[in-house]
């Protein structure tokens, strides 16, 4: 189904790099977040790159923004801008890959590659960076260079910082041209490849907006802030979920998971579906951080104020009480200094209500990311990568790792989940993880 | 003198110095814990083998307001309750000072099997009190106190120096930078990987690089970390054990095969005067360097193939290019210029990307050092590896040129 993983890392890196030359990339959409990110970091590996958005003014201003990002002058040096009226054809004839970054939108991206179909010349590449559109669907209709030249490419914003990425190949995507775009991201733009197969959300997104949307889930019965806290850094992210979801944006929330919910039924099908409290407060405008807040927001005396999603009204966080959350302490405390296996097994061990509703979560997580291996990666290790380097977030076998085989199984089989074959099967004392070189200290952060 | 028996060693482990442990919320004993299981779980060795402890650190009195560190040891594994511990100190050169303890005590056939750990929080405070923290590694009240960042403006004094005595260019510093970010993109562990950057940054003097002190502006530093590295050192006796537990061979494990250690006076001016009319503008630095390398055996530089220098600043990385012997006093810029010190030159300077690109969490610096020169000899150093290297050589620098200590390591 899918190729085998990196090949870029395991030495063959310079036959693969001689494969293609990109001296010259064009970015597409480069004023929105996502474009100018990416056309930075192309600066620091391709002597030239053309920011093209609707307007010139546009562009530059994505310029000036990508500047800032990186934090430095010189990005402009190896940068032109223009725009689509004026520039598009030249610039897409010159380029040696056309990264297209435009709205997330089937229709808006297909008028796009109508448009490049025409005016590339017919050994360039073309990339998208869609976070989960179909890249067999975006083909559709292409001329055969085009079809043999596409691929998905799925950075992480900001992706100055974040250095997982996703690789997506459609069905008649140049099997060598993923091989040469594997090892030119990974060697030459620093990034941690992870090829996934042309899957709703790929990898990343599926399993991380899974756990974010059963948490959007919970908060409508226990509140986001008792939910946020449960389900917080101790269980292994810098980020708690809900303020994630907040940051993200809800509209974007709910495209990716209608999109998952719609086109990928799976045993958790239910935890994808969009609470509908989610849905109301998103008609009446409210849409996360970029409107002023959404589970957490706040007041116009600056307190931070907190969602209750049963009657959609804010209140004080100081005022809604604390239950008894020792355990989380306990493993907080555990964190701290560094015994994370301690800390982990005691996670497992807690009892009482809110400690269910802890596990069922990272049970949940577990068991969907070890039930996706086949369907969206080859491995566990590249769902491991995606949520490790893409999410920042303990990886599903950091997890089974840290907390042990035995009383992971346990744990998913008390939240009454499917417990993945891989784990059954495994013999006590088998490891799953296997990238020596990530710290997985790093991912169990404590309050 | 009586023949002492050699310094094995076995293998280390370092943090990934982009981590922020303040972000994490941890107390540098996780960081030590880290470092520590690491190394013994990369050297398949037991907590309850280790007969002592060392611990490098400068300054968590100021930045975590701890001392006593060699104690946090027993902290890391309930097997090392009654291990012998302690905490050395001497600015940025701690790490260094701990490893030449370790070293002398098993020279002394005391112990068969010391752990290093060098261990730095910094993160803890922002960038002007660190700043005035690391004030404490010159002469606080003389040259530190209710200055901005003093460091980088004592190290622009050395520039303005090499300036004064043979003439220096910002584009060889600008180099320098370059190739030690450049680098660090090659190491796992380097703290600025993702970080921005390319020689005509490293030349920009706008507000994205802006001067900090003197000559030295924001490429010319190196960086505040929050890490911690750890190394196993052993007498032949366990080596041999240990060597033939692992099934490799006693001559393919690198030993500490030579060793300098020279202080000269803390305040910045003092030294420069003293070597007015010396070949060398540090000359206890260059006789620190060279020391280790008549210790080791070896003539001169052309027996080392990598070093590991203190880079805390372009200009002390300048300094160290001719203090090596890589060229004539004053000359260091040539090395630069036929591309001597990059990776894949004739003596590739900090392949791991030194304090500039990997990181310089001070009292770790000097055990990630010999940790590196250690991957380098051993051919572990992965994408960073210098070709067939047999023997690499770290200096490591407290205060302004102060406490030197450099080792050669090799098999």
């Amino acid at each position: 189904m899918l190729s085998a993983t990196t090949a870029a890392a395991t030495g063959k890196s310079a036959d693969l790099l001689s494969y293609r030359k990109i001296n010259h990339v064009v970015v597409l959409g480069a004023n929105g977040a996502m474009g100018l990110g990416s056309g930075a970091l192309f600066t620091t590996a391709v002597p030239r790159v053309t920011f093209l958005a609707r307007t010139k003014d546009k562009a530059d201003g994505g310029l000036a923004a990508a500047v800032k990002m990186v934090r430095s002058s010189t990005v402009a040096n190896r940068v032109d801008t223009g725009s689509y009226d004026a520039d598009f054809d030249r610039v897409v004839s010159e380029a040696d890959l056309i990264f297209e970054a435009v709205t997330e939108q089937l229709d808006l991206k297909k008028e796009f590659f109508d448009r490049i179909d025409k005016a590339r010349r017919p050994d360039s590449i073309v990339a998208t960076v869609t976070s989960g559109l179909s890249i067999n669907q975006l083909a559709e209709g292409r001329s055969d260079s085009f079809r043999k030249n596409f691929l998905g490419l799925h950075f992480f914003n900001p992706p100055n910082v974040i250095v997982g990425t996703e690789l997506i190949a459609g069905k008649e995507t140049d099997p060598k041209l993923v091989d040469f775009i594997d090892a030119f991201c990974t060697k030459r733009l620093g990034r941690a490849m992870v090829r996934t197969a042309d899957t709703a959300g790929f990898a990343g997104y599926r399993v991380g907006f899974k756990v974010l949307n059963e948490c959007a889930i919970l908060a409508e019965e226990h509140g986001p802030l008792l939910i946020d806290e449960l389900v917080g850094p101790y269980t292994g992210r810098a980020m708690t979920p809900l303020a994630t979801v907040d940051l993200v944006g809800w509209d974007i929330h709910r495209a990716i998971v209608d999109n998952i919910y719609e086109l990928a039924p799976d045993e958790a099908h239910e935890t994808l579906k969009l609470p509908q409290y989610m849905a109301d407060l998103m008609a009446k405008g409210v849409l996360g951080r970029k409107t002023g807040g959404g589970f957490f927001a706040k007041d116009d005396a600056g307190e931070r104020i907190v969602l209750d999603p049963k009657t959609q009204k804010y209140a004080p966080k100081s005022s809604l009480p604390r239950p008894d959350l020792d355990f989380i302490d306990e493993i907080s405390n555990l964190h701290r200094v560094g015994r994370y296996v301690d800390g982990m097994r005691a996670f497992a061990e807690a009892s009482g209500p809110y400690a269910a509703i802890a596990q069922k979560v990272i049970a949940g997580y577990i068991s969907y990311s070890f039930h996706r291996v086949g369907e969206v990666t080859d491995d566990i290790s590249g769902i491991d990568r995606i949520m490790g380097y893409g999410f920042n977030w303990a990886p599903p076998s950091v997890l089974v790792d840290t907390i042990g085989l035995k009383p992971t199984i346990q744990m998913i089989e008390k939240a009454g989940l499917p417990v993945p074959p891989a784990l059954a099967n495994a013999q006590e004392g088998t490891t799953f993880f296997d990238d020596p070189q990530v710290n997985v200290g790093k991912f169990f952060v404590a309050t | 003198m009586a023949q002492v028996p050699e310094v094995y060693v076995l293998g280390g482990y370092q943090t990934d110095f982009a981590r922020n442990w303040s972000k994490e919320k941890k107390h540098f004993v996780a960081m030590m814990r880290e470092a520590v299981l690491g190394a013994l779980d990369k050297t398949q060795i037991e907590p309850s083998e280790i007969e002592v402890a060392h611990t490098g650190n400068f300054a968590a009195e100021l930045y975590s307001k701890q001392g006593h560190l060699g104690a946090f040891f027993l902290e890391i594994d309930p097997a090392f309750s009654g291990l012998p511990t302690s905490r050395h100190e001497a600015a940025c050169a701690s790490g260094s000072i701990a490893i030449l303890a370790a070293s002398a005590e098993i020279e002394a056939q005391r112990y068969d099997l010391a752990c290093v750990v060098g261990v730095e929080q910094m993160k803890t405070v922002g960038a002007g009190e660190g700043g005035d923290f690391l004030g404490t590694a010159a002469w606080y009240e003389l040259e530190a106190k209710g200055i901005d960042f003093p460091f980088p403006k004592l190290f622009g004094k050395l520039g303005d120096e090499y300036d004064k005595r043979y003439g220096l260019k910002d584009e060889h510093l600008a180099e320098i930078s370059t190739i030690n970010y450049a680098n660090a993109k090659l190491n796992p562990n380097a703290q600025t990987r993702t970080w921005y950057m390319n020689y005509d940054h490293a030349m920009s003097r706008d507000e994205f690089n802006g001067a900090v002190g003197g000559r030295i502006h924001i490429s010319d530093c190196s960086q505040v970390t929050d890490g911690a590295a750890a190394l196993l050192l052993a007498s032949p006796e366990y080596a041999k054990k240990w060597a033939d537990r692992v099934g490799v061979p006693l001559e393919s494990i690198p030993r500490v095969k030579g060793w300098g250690h020279a202080t000269a006076r803390i305040r910045f001016e003092d030294k420069i005067a003293e070597s007015a009319n010396a070949q060398y503008v540090l000359p206890h630095v260059r006789s620190t360097v060279t020391d280790a390398q008549k210790r080791a055996g070896i003539a001169d530089v052309s027996g080392i193939d990598a070093i590991e220098t203190h880079d805390c600043f372009t200009t002390s990385e300048y300094m160290a290019v001719d203090h090596f012997g890589l060229t004539a006093p004053g000359e260091s810029w040539k090395a630069i210029e036929e591309g001597d010190i990059a990776l894949g030159g004739k003596t590739p300077i900090n392949p791991s990307g030194g304090l500039i690109g990997a990181g310089h969490p001070v009292g770790a610096t000097g055990v990630r050092q010999v940790l590196d020169c250690h991957k380098q000899v051993t051919g572990e150093a992965g994408d960073y590896q210098v070709e067939g290297a047999k023997n690499a050589q770290t200096l490591n620098i407290g205060g302004s040129g102060t406490t030197s200590v450099s080792f050669v390591i090799g098999t």
